[in-house]
């Protein structure tokens, strides 16, 4: 089972946590934290592999992705295969730079929504879902053509003071 | 979701921020903000809630806690538009956990949602579910959430999501899949075109062959058949191939469904698979796209994995050893590590060991390698493949590697090299070679298990003696030493440094002087250390120096005054002793032997074992038996000869053993030293018990409670009246309540009188125990026709080692008994012990702790664990129910501490009545072999003094003797209270005079007395 997915930028920054074992969020931060305080100190052209059983529990492993200035991390049992997981990882990221078409830091920052939503099609609920991009695509792309039909319907008579609000 | 720029505005302040109190601020502002438009409804749209709800997950993502809107939250899952609803969902499952009790009131919307028409709003509901849903969710859903997923009817998009949704539910509540009807609806399910939903119907079934495989057995062909086809690359559409490899995750996932099946009996099935694992076997290489490197392995680990799993032909098994031999050099430092790693799982598979030990020289490379992962790794085999054969390289390695591993690895590094050294010595004065140079280089590392080990190796082993002090005395000559190098040289030199005498360099005067040079740079908990060894430097100069003398003299004198105790009290004493002359040589002889025990070192690496899943170096050590040394009790009345290898002597250590006096091994009688180097040491390495004070030193109070008649002089036979025969001797401290406290603990008192003190200290593994009496004669004249039998009960197998009839003044014998727990009884064994002193006959009967609980292993179940079991074991007499009434009324967590205290653990959290308790523990003896026994309490809040207990096992009559013990513990716990019990006192024998004949075979009878 994935017990984490968390994403971080190079200053240790959260830009995405997902926690499948409810973790209050204190704890999540301070995971959050000394996951970042392992990353930061690994030079490049090692193993994509850590030790997490000190922070998340005996039989715990960790994967993680390095992307320009973004860390990518999935935290998982001895039930998961590691590679397999850093595939997903590969997906996730595929995935996010066909919907931001050549995915950035800040397109993640300001479209946080949609990275959760597209997390919510590869992983539900600790288990993998769908490994295929284009189909975790189609998916996303339904959700936000409903969302984008609602958003014009209820839209045109607010938008006045929708306006003013921001 | 695009263009919600409040939103997008939120974010740049956040960013705009220029430290975290700003940030703060603003998130602050927000919240406040968020909050008021909550509670006016009127103007929330369903775009601003959906703002706020993302600016709210935004901020808890930033680790602020968003307290409020939960049932605002909730109340949207019924929402009747999709963007009310989807809000409603995303924070639900984001703000909430399971034990939410919100999220209990919202079962029915959820569940509206997932039986109605609506694809989108099923989505929404089974992601709820399958992210947060708990037992409840799992009682009142399955059922729907089995139907979305064999409905034929329904998108992939939602079947796959029931599918993973349905595995949730089975985790929270495994009774929810009936295993009938469900195996065939599961097998259908393979047999699905659709890659997506069969990814996730085979983590489903991954699960539920998890728990019971029996059940899918139908579906283990099919798994094959998946594996054949993605293997072929047949019908395989383009979204799913990955890299051009055929869905990985699917492969890896059925690979992992087959390990949990025991075995695959049907050879047309297995002749398939093979040939689908020898093609990933064979046809994998390692090419230059980082990707499809990456999932080409991971299917190649997952099938090394599942042909170790099925025992493959050897053939097969060398051919995954080379393959791993490969890959454990190339370049990917990905394939690298788990190279490192999977060799060390193949170290469980037999026959392969000499095959991976070729790769011994890669696999110390890797011990180099840049990254820390890898090195681990690395030493994680080293560990594992050490045996007696290449002990010596690979520790050599590891204190090689010491010197320059960086601090995050030296604790582990050299508590393995500690333990490597122990198991596989091929001789013991390399041994000491290792632990002297692991001190010195990774002192701080080093605990005091180690060096108390080391010293317990020389003072066992006259051989090793002068080779350890001399190793000793080189290491004072360094510069700048570890203290627990100047403990342990001190102690060694200070015991043995006389062998060395006629070497240069090694007079006494030389030797006290450069310990002495250490003493400014130690703590207080090493200068006691010192002093001992400067009153042994002192004993043995023969003729007597008095320059020498003096010097330490000026270091005692300066220490009487000394603040710390232990110290001061050496000081004062050493030099009263020091003033006696010869008589010195007597007080302060040799220490004794240490009596055979368990390297506690080695003993906790096992017990860390335990505790991880799956173990080479474990099973590995249950295949071939433990070379580990163990300390010698040569005991004369044993017999049994050392098993202590004899150290291989370099030429250049003199044989000095003529000179040295002959050290008597602890079972003989050896004369009880009042002065012992190290408080520590004493307790840590003689274990059992100093004798106490002679009766002459009892406070008054209790001497006055023994009677007028007791002799209170040192000299107590030379007084004892003609007429004392008819006196009682009375026990000091209550008989029972020892017998009760040693119940609980494995070392301590077992019964004490003016004359004798028992001690007892035993070690149990397993059904197998061993006991060891410790018979102290407290006073100045012997004790006569010491006589000791045991009276087992029928359960219990005991064997006595011989006890010697007189116990010389002020000695402490021991007694070895070991024992095997034959079956489950609550029946206890009786010791019936006698002895004379002078002229007073003393008899006593006394109940060994050699009690049920004794063989109990705790053990900590999961839910996943805990229910099966407790599921199978179905009614009487396997499993007994009963209301106890009259419970000593204990608030829960004592009673958690109660259960844990006789070895039952409770596992926490698997009952979610608060008021009541899971606990499990693994009960040995030889009938039974090791049985797993599941108790559950239910207590009545209300009325503290009764329960309902269940206790259920595999053997009836375990069952029913667990359940009356643990009944016994919870109404009369062992107090204070129950003191004066006149029974079990001991009686001088005059007093009780028919007693001998009829209890001798009869401990029922006797016990019947006892209690």
């Amino acid at each position: 089972m994935i017990k984490a997915v968390m994403v971080m930028n190079t200053q240790g920054k959260p830009r995405l946590a997902k926690f499948y074992d409810f973790q209050p969020v204190e704890k999540q931060q301070e995971l959050i934290r000394s996951v970042f305080s392992v990353l930061c100190s690994r030079p490049e052209n090692v193993s994509n592999f850590l030790e997490a059983d000190s922070f998340f529990g005996p039989e715990s492993r960790l994967v993680y992705k390095h992307y320009a200035t973004l860390y990518f991390v999935l935290v998982f049992d001895s039930s998961e295969n590691e590679l397999a997981m850093l595939d997903l990882i590969q997906v996730l990221v595929e995935t996010l730079d066909k919907c931001f078409s050549n995915v950035c830091e800040l397109d993640i920052v300001f479209n946080y929504s949609k990275m959760q939503t597209v997390l919510d099609e590869i992983v539900f609920g600790g288990q993998v879902l769908e490994t295929s991009s284009s189909e975790v695509m189609k998916a996303v792309e339904d959700i936000s053509k409903l969302d984008a039909a609602s958003n014009s319907i209820s839209l045109v008579p607010k938008s006045v003071s929708g306006w003013r609000g921001r | 979701m695009t263009g919600m720029r409040g939103l997008s505005v939120f974010i740049s302040d956040i960013r705009n921020c220029q430290n975290k109190e700003q940030e703060r601020l603003r998130v602050d502002k927000e919240l406040g903000n968020i909050r008021t438009c909550f509670k006016n409804e009127k103007v929330l749209t369903p775009y601003k809630k959906k703002k706020y709800v993302w600016k709210m997950l935004y901020i808890h993502m930033l680790g602020y806690d968003v307290d409020f809107g939960h049932v605002e939250a909730v109340s949207l899952l019924s929402a009747p538009k999709y963007p009310e609803k989807q809000v409603g969902y995303i924070v639900t499952s984001c703000l909430l956990n399971e034990n939410n009790d919100f999220l209990r009131l919202a079962i029915n919307m959820v569940r509206n949602d997932i039986i109605g028409r609506n694809e989108t709003f099923q989505c929404l509901a089974l992601t709820l579910v399958g992210n947060i849903g708990g037992r409840e969710f799992a009682e009142s859903l399955t059922p729907d959430v089995q139907k979305l997923l064999i409905s034929s009817s329904c998108r992939p998009l939602v079947r796959k999501k029931a599918a993973l949704c349905l595995l949730r539910l089975f985790r929270k509540n495994p009774d929810v899949v009936s295993v009938d009807g469900w195996a065939d609806r599961m097998e259908q399910l393979l047999d699905e075109r659709d890659l997506g939903v069969l990814t996730s119907s085979m983590s489903l079934l991954v699960a539920l062959v998890s728990n019971n495989h029996e059940a899918y057995w139908s579906c283990l062909p099919k798994c094959v058949k998946i594996l054949e086809r993605l293997a072929r690359n047949q019908d395989v559409p383009q979204e799913y191939t990955y890299y051009g490899i055929p869905s990985p995750w699917l492969q890896v996932k059925t690979m992992r469904a087959l390990q949990y099946f025991p075995t695959i009996e049907d050879p047309g099935t297995r002749r398939s698979l093979f040939e689908v694992l020898q093609r990933i076997l064979m046809g994998t290489d390692v090419v230059k796209n980082v990707n499809k490197n990456n999932a080409s392995h991971a299917v190649l680990f997952e099938a090394l994995s599942l042909v170790m799993h099925l025992d493959a032909e050897k053939e097969m098994m060398s051919q995954c050893v080379a393959l791993l031999g490969k890959f454990i050099s190339v370049r990917e430092p990905n394939i690298r590590y788990l190279g490192l790693e999977n060799m060390t799982r193949m170290l469980m598979v037999t026959d392969v060991q000499d095959i991976i030990k070729k790769h011994q020289a890669q696999i110390i490379t890797s011990l180099k390698d840049p990254d820390i992962s890898i090195r681990r790794r690395a030493l994680d085999l080293l560990y594992g493949m050490c045996d007696v054969s290449n002990a010596k390289d690979i520790v050599e390695e590891l204190l090689l590697y010491l010197s320059t591993a960086e601090f995050a690895m030296r604790e582990e590094l050299s508590l393995k090299a500690a333990i490597l050294a122990e198991k596989f010595a091929p001789d013991l004065s390399w041994y000491v070679d290792v632990i002297l140079q692991l001190i010195d280089k990774a002192g701080d590392f080093v605990s005091d298990d180690i060096w108390f080990r080391v010293v317990q190796f020389v003072t066992n082993n006259e051989d090793l003696q002068p080779y350890a002090a001399a190793k000793a005395r080189e290491y004072l000559d360094k510069p700048a030493i570890h203290e627990t190098m100047v403990k342990v040289s001190a102690y060694i030199l200070g015991e043995y440094g006389h062998l060395l005498a006629r070497r240069p360099g090694c007079s006494p005067r030389e030797m006290f002087s450069i310990i002495h040079e250490k003493l400014p740079t130690v703590s207080s908990s090493t200068i006691p250390i010192l002093l001992s060894t400067y009153a042994k430097i002192l004993m043995h100069t023969q003729p007597p120096d008095l320059e020498l003398q003096n010097q330490i003299w000026t270091v005692f004198k300066k220490y009487e005054s000394c603040i710390d105790v232990e110290i001061q009290q050496r000081a004062v004493e050493y030099f009263e002793l020091s003033k006696k002359g010869a008589a010195l040589v007597d007080i302060l002889a040799e220490m004794p032997k240490f009596p055979e025990r368990q390297s506690s070192l080695i003993k906790k690496a096992e017990d860390a074992e335990d505790t991880a899943d799956q173990s080479a170096i474990k099973l590995r050590a249950q295949q071939q038996p433990s070379n580990a040394l163990v300390l010698a009790d040569p005991q004369p009345v044993n017999g049994t000869p050392p098993p202590v290898k004899v150290p291989s002597m370099s030429g250049s250590v003199d044989h000095e053993s003529a000179a040295q006096p002959h050290s008597q091994p602890n079972g003989a009688l050896s004369k009880v030293e009042p002065q012992t180097p190290s408080a520590d040491l004493l307790n840590d390495l003689l274990g059992p018990l100093a004798i106490e004070a002679p009766p002459g030193a009892m406070p008054t109070e209790e001497r006055a409670s023994t009677g007028a008649g007791v002799p209170d002089a040192v000299d107590g036979a030379a007084i004892v009246p003609v007429g004392e025969q008819t006196h009682t001797v009375e026990p000091i401290g209550n008989i029972a309540e020892r017998f009760h406290a040693l119940c609980f603990k494995d070392s301590g008192v077992l019964y004490e009188d003016p004359y004798i003190q028992i001690g007892v200290k035993a070690e149990w593994r397993g059904h197998h125990g061993r006991l060891v009496l410790f018979l102290g004669n407290k006073n100045t004249s012997p004790l006569t026709s010491v006589q000791a039998q045991i009276l087992p009960p029928i359960h219990l197998k005991m064997e006595l080692s011989l006890v010697p009839v007189t116990i010389p003044p002020r000695a402490q014998v021991q007694c070895p008994l070991e024992l095997m727990n034959i079956r489950p009884s609550r029946d206890v064994a009786v010791l019936d012990f006698s002895y004379k002193f002078g002229t007073n006959m003393v008899n006593v009967k006394l109940r060994l702790p050699a009690v049920l609980n004794k063989f109990l292993q705790p053990i900590q179940l999961t839910a996943e664990e805990f229910f099966p079991q407790w599921r199978s074991l179905s009614g009487p007499p396997l499993k007994l129910q009963e209301v106890i009434r009259g419970v000593r009324p204990l608030p829960l967590p004592e009673m958690v501490n109660l259960f844990n205290s006789f070895r039952v653990t409770i596992c926490p959290g698997l009952d979610p009545n608060p008021n009541n308790l899971v606990a499990s523990t693994t009960f040995y003896s030889e009938s039974t072999r090791a049985m797993l026994c599941l108790v559950r309490i239910e207590t009545d809040p209300a009325d503290r003094t009764q329960l309902r207990m269940t206790v259920a096992s595999g053997d009836p009559t375990l069952t029913f003797e667990l359940k009356e013990y643990i009944k016994e513990q919870l109404i009369a716990i062992p107090t204070g209270s129950r003191a004066p019990a006149p029974g079990p006192g001991p009686v001088a024998s005059e007093t009780q005079p028919a007693s001998p004949a009829v209890t001798a075979n009869d401990p029922g009878a006797l016990l019947a007395g006892l209690l």
